[in-house]
């Protein structure tokens, strides 16, 4: 299967995870647990982008609010859609990211990266400028690296025999979502 | 939007293909022969090449060096000279306006017409100057991935066909079900294959 082929054929997989973590971040709080890790920070805020469909009966749902409750989007869900971009804030350990992130391609857009020390220097020495470099290389990574980290465990449960009662979970709080 | 952006966007590649054993003198040899080359002073249409992320007129390297860490950081610069359809439009229809009238024909042939467009359009791009876009990238030689600090088709595109010309290895934009594929275990990658689309409702 060319690379073509495996992003549409494939495309569910992203959207169906990033619908999933939005479930799993309302689950506790706006807390997820990453094994070896312990609790991150997860919320997803600001702006999403739902999509059901594909070709010509592709449609597109943009929801965006600073205190919105994201109700259109919950709607949306309901309607059968699914999350394709989504405004992520993302807490681990000392470290805060926000970024955009796109399902089908895995993109991450507008990623702010936390402030570091290092962040403010103007770096004009080149030790400097290669250890901002490389911190800058660290974070964009590290942001990446947990978002695998919860793709995996997503994907432990979809292909395994837990998946029925998960769905189920997932369609229940997507009922009760746009009841509120 | 690039690394030392206030705010970035990326996707990330794998590269795939052993990569040579010495591989700094390789990489050295091959980012100098594709770096950039400037065009402001010449009628090239087209300029594709490396140059620092520091400094987009650096294509020596000389003030920060592509060789951070297990890291190869570089941008990929490219210079064009771009002719608006709209322009061209113009001048070729003016063009044939005053040939006809100069032979006083009612109209040209398609060959003509189109050998009058071509030549009207090598006329402006001459008179063009080079717009710049520059995308920086970073290549982690210890697992073999790259991020590029892009997320336009075209220049993903061209990053592609540019990183195997230069380096001789292909780059594969880690879509979810690839990325899955390097996270499961063989077991977990044979049932991947035979999921299909949830309904959620």
């Amino acid at each position: 299967m060319d690379l073509v082929d495996i992003i549409s054929e494939k495309k569910f997989l992203g959207q169906e995870f990033l619908t999933w973590l939005w479930y799993k971040s309302e689950e506790r709080g706006g807390s997820v647990f990453l094994p070896g890790t312990g609790d991150i920070q997860l919320v997803f805020e600001k702006h999403m982008l739902l999509e059901s469909g594909e070709g010509e009966s592709l449609e597109q749902l943009v929801c965006r609010g600073l205190q919105t409750e994201l109700q259109e989007a919950r709607t949306g869900l309901l309607m059968g859609k699914k999350l394709e971009q989504a405004r992520i804030y993302l807490a681990k350990g000392d470290y805060e990211w926000r970024l955009t992130f796109g399902a089908t391609l895995f993109e991450c857009r507008n990623v702010s990266l936390p402030r570091t020390i290092s962040s403010n220097d103007e770096a004009a020495d080149p030790l400097a400028w290669e250890a901002k470099v490389l911190e800058r290389i660290g974070m964009s990574e590290e942001a990446l690296q947990t978002m695998d980290e919860l793709f995996r465990i997503f994907l432990q449960t979809r292909a395994s025999a837990d998946w029925p009662q998960e769905l189920a979970r997932l369609k229940s709080w997507i009922a009760k979502g746009a009841e509120n | 939007m690039g690394l030392l952006s206030r705010t970035t966007t990326f996707v990330r590649y794998s590269v795939e293909g052993e990569l040579p054993g010495n591989f700094w003198e390789f990489a050295a040899e091959r980012i100098a022969k594709f770096s950039f080359r400037d065009i402001d002073d010449t009628f090239d249409e087209y300029s594709i090449g490396w140059v620092s992320i520091d400094n987009m007129f650096d294509s020596s390297f000389a003030h920060a060096s592509y060789a951070v860490g297990d890291y190869i950081v570089l941008s990929m610069r490219i210079d064009e000279r771009k002719v608006s359809k709209t322009l061209l439009q113009k001048y070729s229809r003016k063009e044939e306006e005053r040939i006809k009238k100069e032979k006083e024909i009612p109209r040209l042939n398609r060959s003509h017409r189109v050998q009058i467009k071509e030549d009207i359009r090598l006329q402006l791009v001459k008179k063009s100057l080079p717009v710049p876009a520059v995308y920086d990238l970073c290549w982690n030689l210890a697992n073999n991935t790259v991020l590029f600090f892009s997320t336009a088709t075209k220049a993903q595109s061209v990053l592609e066909d540019f990183f195997k010309e230069c380096f001789g290895l292909t780059i594969i934009l880690q879509v979810p079900y690839l990325t899955a594929v390097h996270l499961l275990d063989l077991p977990g990658q044979e049932r991947l294959q035979d999921l299909h689309p949830a309904i959620l409702v």
